[in-house]
Formats: C-alpha cells, structure tokens, sequence
C-alpha cells in the first residue's frame, strides 16, 4: 500500500478509479472467509451474493453513469415495481403472451426515463427533486391502475420456458440467470464509458456542464439517454424479477434507491460527479451484496446485521477515498518521461 | 391530498345525511375502515357488504367510511368516528389502531349514547377497558402460538421466523408466539431479522434465508411474517437443496402460496379470516342495537385461521371469489 519506489506502472495502477474499491472488496472478502467459514466460501455461498449483486448491479451501472454525469435518478425505486406490475398485469392477468408483457414494461421504463430527462433538462431543476417527484407519482399509477385493473396489490404470473429459461431460471440449480445479463450490462456500459465518445462527454459533463455544453457536447441528449437507460434497466429487474419468483407486489423495491446509490458510491464514484469507473461499480455492488448477504453465514446475531453493514461500508468508501485522494492530487514530477 | 380528503369527508357526511333524512327510523351502523384498495381490506369489505343484507333485512342502512389514507392513521379513523356521531349513527364499529388518538372519540360516541364494537384491531383488553360491545379480530400472539405448535406437532423442532420489518410490535408478537408456541410442543424458534436494505428485494431475502439454513442444517420449518416474503422463502429453500426437508409457512397469504399449498411445497398459512371480521362486526352490531343479542365470549377471535393441505380447495374456491 505504501510504495516509495516509483515504479510508474505500479503507481498508475494504484491511481485507477477501481483500484480502492478493489481493496474494499477483498477486505470484506477476507473478513466473511475468515468469520463466514467454509458455507460461505463454497459455490452456494457465492451464489448468495452474486445474485442479490446481480439485480441490483444491473440498476446500479446506469445510476453510476448517471452520477458521473452530475445527475441522480431515485425513480428506480418506483420503476422496479412498475415494471414487475406491468409485466404481472398484462401476462399473467391478461394472459397475453410474456414477450408482450417484458416490452411493455421496458416501453413504460422508456417513458418514464424521457420524462424524467425531459424535465431535468427543460426546467434546470435539480434531478433529485424531479424524480423524487416521478418516484411518487409512479409508485401511485402503479398503485392506481393495479387496483383498478386487477383489483389487488400483488398479481402472481406464470411464465413459459423460454421465458424461464431466459429471466427466471438458476445456471446449475443456485446462480440466477441474472448473472449473466449482468455481466452483459457491464460490457456494454464499460464499451459506452472507456471506449466510446459518450464516456469522455459524460465524464465531461459531470466535470463542468457549462464548459461541456460550450465543447460541443450534445449534454441534453446524453442526459435524456442516461435517464432512459437507468428506467428501462430498473423496469427489466423488476420484470425478471416478477419472472423469476411468479409474482409481483406493489410496494417492493424502494430499497433498490439507497443500495444501488451505496453500491456506486462504494465503487468509487464521486458524489459530486466527474469521476469513477464501470468496474469500480461492479466492484462497490459486489462489496455491497457480500456484506449485506455474508452476514447471515456469521456466528454473528443477526440483530447486528445492520451495524455491521454500516461499519464494513464505511470502511470499503474509506479505504477509497484514500486512494482516490491519490489519484486526484497526482501530479507527475517530471513533464515528460 | 388534504383538501380532497376533506373533501370526501364533507360528500360523505352529506350523502349521509341525506341518507338518515330518508331512513328516519332505521338503524343505522356506521363502520369506520380502511381503503378498499388494501388486499386485506378488500375482504373485510366484502364481509361488511354480505352483512349489509342481514342489517337492510332488519329495516337498517350500513355506512362505510372509509379512511383515504393511512398517513394519519390514528387521527383520521377519530374523525371519522366523530362524522359518525354527528351523523346520528346507531352503532360504530371501529378498528381501535392507535388507541392515544381514537379513545377520547370512542368513549365521546358512548357518552352520545351509541354503543361501539372493536374489531381488526384494539384486542380484548381495551374492548372491556373502553366498555366496548366486544372485540372481533385476530391477536397476533395467539396467531403465533398457533403456527409454533403445528410446526413443533408436525415434527419440525426448530423453526426460524422471518422478520423483515423487526421491531414492529405486532411483527415481533407474531414471532415470540412462535416461539412460545413451539416450546410448548418441545420445538424451538428463534427470529431471524433482516435489516431494512433487504426489504423488498426478494433476492435479497431468499438469500438470507439460504445461508441461514446452510449455516444451521438443525433447521427444519421457516415462517415469514408476510406473503410475499414466504414467495422468497420458497425459492431460498430450493436454493439451499432442501426442499422437502425444510418446511415452509407463512403468516397471511397470496396466490403463489395457496399454489404452493396446493403443490405441497409449502406446509400451512395463518389467516385470520379477514372477511368474517367485517362480517361478524356489522352483524353483531346490528343485532345488539336492534334486539339486545350480544355473544358472551369475549373477545371474538377471526384467526388464527390455518390453510393446509386439508382445507386448500375450498380456500382457494374463497379466493377466487374474494373471500380469502
């Protein structure tokens, strides 16, 4: 950790975005192999943790980018269920085939993702209020319209195989298909943010939209498109989720909101924007799925299960910080090598 | 919100009105509940409705008010037991949910000379403190008790109760009741809280019961304080291998969990019988108004009500239908 020599590979290394939230995920790693034995080492006990980081690691990279970006989106919390109720409604109440279910309910994220972009953009005011608002205002039209269409507040689904086989079912009998859509997800953003031009204009944007605005950069319609990415991604969760588990409720996912802003902050992202890295929000999800699910593989009491979490967290971030402290006031002591 | 609460209220106490000025004779029993967009209320309600025909049968009329919403539980549901004094009610029956905010219009209603029945919520203790008719409704403890003993009587010893929302009063009182209710028959439970990030994540529950069971291979019965939580209980269970040797239960039900009765993968549910609280609320009420009858056991307990491989056909024939 301490390294005096200069050996620039070493160094620059040290200074990536990911490298603290690396070291935050071996620490509580190393803290749960070492408390949480040989149950949570084995193949089901990762299997615990990557799934719950799958879902909400799918959430999590858009909101990521989005933070990059200077902006927040806690719609998610509403969308999650929205999506899961859309594709209840329309596939398992109306019994319509659940290909028509699954792009409805993305169609709805779309929607949602506009008008939150739209507004942001438009009236300048702060993103935060203006999906608190469309957090409320969607968690009541899903509540509204389940009720007056289906006459409840939880809708039970039965999807065929290959919907199944695609949403809903477990790789080798413990690890979600999720995973994989997961990882997918990340190749994707990791292209969008490292080797596309739109990662250069985000990570612009979150450094001064002004001065981005002026270079060029088309800030209204990256803002839009990151806000649509962030509702379709909380819609598809919800809707793989209503798949997986054969029903869906009204009231589920507003936890998704402070998990997934904790997942990317953990990662590495500066809340203030401008900084951070797709794998370092894989990496903050990861930490975040292991301590909130290596808990129960502890002698620990679970009543303590949230202290622990807390203080495990704040270590992961601080652990960051440090590194990202280094990495910021870096400045190379010679001009040219 | 506010203006149209109120604003519903004024419709209400107007249509009311209208309604006494028609009926000057009739009884009129007046049923403080809650939104009928609520699942569970939804039951009560249509028990309320069934019992509409015995009151009307009698020459009375029913008046629901309904609260618009549950921010302000404990002071909306008083003032509407106030709307139904001034409204001239013969009888109230009133779930007593918060009972500093609604006991000073409770016994407000019996100094206006209108007898009052506690049902859903209040217990039989504040039924005979306040001198209320009776309480119709389900205790959570005793609904613990019950779920305790059948696991421990159906051979599973020890029994985790999952409680996502620990530290509610009736949540914690469903788990000590099965607690208590499974060392009675030998068995043993202990409560396994999960903190409020998991809430609402189902994988996040599934998984937390996984490892728990993982961890301790002694477990062999699960309950979830909800039903939704028992949808990803079941799928923790499956993760864990151990389907079939670890059973599973929920208090309150939902479809997926009748199915799950139905297939045999999940063992029972307590319910407490939502529909025959409004039912027997509307009905004893008129009965005692009107011709003095009152049920001398007190109180009257809806739940703990089981569904298991025994009675699930007819339950689920009740959901259909929107009883259950």
């Amino acid at each position: 950790m301490s390294d005096p020599s200069p050996k620039p590979s070493f160094g620059s290394l040290l200074r990536r975005p990911e490298t603290g939230s690396f070291l935050g995920l071996a620490a509580v790693f190393l803290f749960f192999t070492v408390f949480g034995g040989s149950n949570f080492a084995s193949l089901t006990g990762a299997a615990s943790w990557l799934n719950v980081a799958a879902s909400l690691g799918i959430i999590a990279i858009p909101i990521g980018l989005l933070m990059i970006a200077g902006e927040l989106d806690i719609s998610i919390g509403s969308m999650v269920p929205a999506g899961s109720m859309t594709c209840a409604i329309i596939s398992g109440h109306f019994g319509l085939p659940i290909a028509v279910g699954v792009i409805a309910a993305l169609c709805l994220g779309a929607l949602v993702g506009l008008v939150n972009g739209m507004l942001v953009v438009r009236t300048a005011v702060p993103s935060f209020i203006v999906t608190l608002g469309t957090l409320f205002a969607v968690a009541g039209l899903t509540l509204g319209l389940s009720v007056l269409i289906t006459g409840t507040t939880s809708v039970s689904i039965k999807a065929g195989p290959e919907a199944k086989f695609l949403l809903g079912h477990f790789i080798g009998g413990i690890y979600q298909v999720t995973i994989l859509w997961w990882i997918a997800a990340a190749i994707f953003w990791g292209f969008v943010l490292h080797y596309s031009p739109y990662g250069n204009w985000i990570l612009a944007m979150g450094g001064d939209k002004v001065s981005a605005r002026n270079a060029g950069i088309p800030t209204e319609r990256v803002t839009i498109f990151l806000f649509m990415c962030s509702s379709m991604s909380a819609a598809f969760v919800g809707l793989s989720q209503a798949i997986l588990y054969n029903s869906a409720q009204v009231s589920a996912g507003q936890s998704y909101i402070f998990n997934a802003i904790i997942s990317v902050v953990v990662g590495g992202v500066l809340l203030t924007g401008g900084y951070g890295s797709v794998v370092g929000i894989v990496l903050g999800t990861l930490t975040f799925a292991i301590v909130n699910q290596g808990i129960y593989y502890t002698p620990f009491d679970a009543n303590w299960a949230s202290l622990i979490i807390g203080v495990l967290l704040l270590v992961a971030v601080l652990m960051n910080n440090t590194f990202r402290r280094m990495a910021l006031s870096y400045t190379p002591s010679r001009k040219v090598k | 919100m506010k203006t149209k609460m109120m604003k519903a209220v004024l419709l209400a106490s107007v249509m009311a009105f209208g309604a006494t000025a028609a009926l000057a004779e009739g009884t009129v029993v007046a049923v403080v509940g809650g939104k009928s967009d609520d699942p569970f209320f939804a039951k009560v309600k249509k028990g309320i409705d069934d019992a509409t025909l015995v009151v009307q049968a009698h020459g009375g009329t029913v008046n629901y008010l309904m609260l618009q919403s549950y921010d302000n539980l404990g002071g909306d549901a008083a003032n509407l037991v106030r709307t139904a004094i001034s409204q001239g009610a013969s009888v109230i029956a009133v779930p007593d949910w918060v009972p500093d905010a609604q006991d000073e219009a409770i016994k407000a209603a019996q100094a206006a000379g209108i007898p009052v029945i506690l049902y859903n919520a209040g217990g039989a203790d504040k039924a005979k403190e306040l001198g209320a008719i009776n309480y119709i409704g389900n205790e959570e403890y005793t609904a613990g008790l019950a779920a305790g003993a059948y696991f421990a009587t159906h051979g599973m010893k020890n029994v985790i109760c999952v409680n996502t929302v620990p530290g509610a009063q009736n949540l914690e009182d469903r788990c000590k009741g099965v607690a208590d209710g499974a060392a009675k028959e030998g068995g043993v439970s202990n409560q396994l809280p999960l903190p409020a990030s998991a809430f609402g994540d189902p994988t996040a529950v599934a998984e937390a019961i996984k490892a728990t069971l993982l961890k301790d291979t002694t477990i062999s019965g699960a309950v979830t304080i909800s039903a939704a939580d028992a949808n990803s209980a079941a799928t923790g269970i499956e993760q864990a291998g151990l389907t079939g040797k670890v059973a599973l239960a929920s208090f309150d039900m939902d479809g997926a969990g009748l199915d799950r009765i139905k297939a045999g993968t999940q063992l029972f549910a307590v319910d407490q019988q939502p529909w025959l609280q409004g039912f027997l609320a509307v009905t004893m009420a008129d009965a005692y108004v009107n011709y003095g009858l009152a049920i001398s056991n007190t109180p009257v307990l809806t739940g703990p009500g089981i569904v298991d491989s025994a009675n699930i056909d007819a339950t689920l024939a009740g959901a259909g239908a929107g009883y259950r």
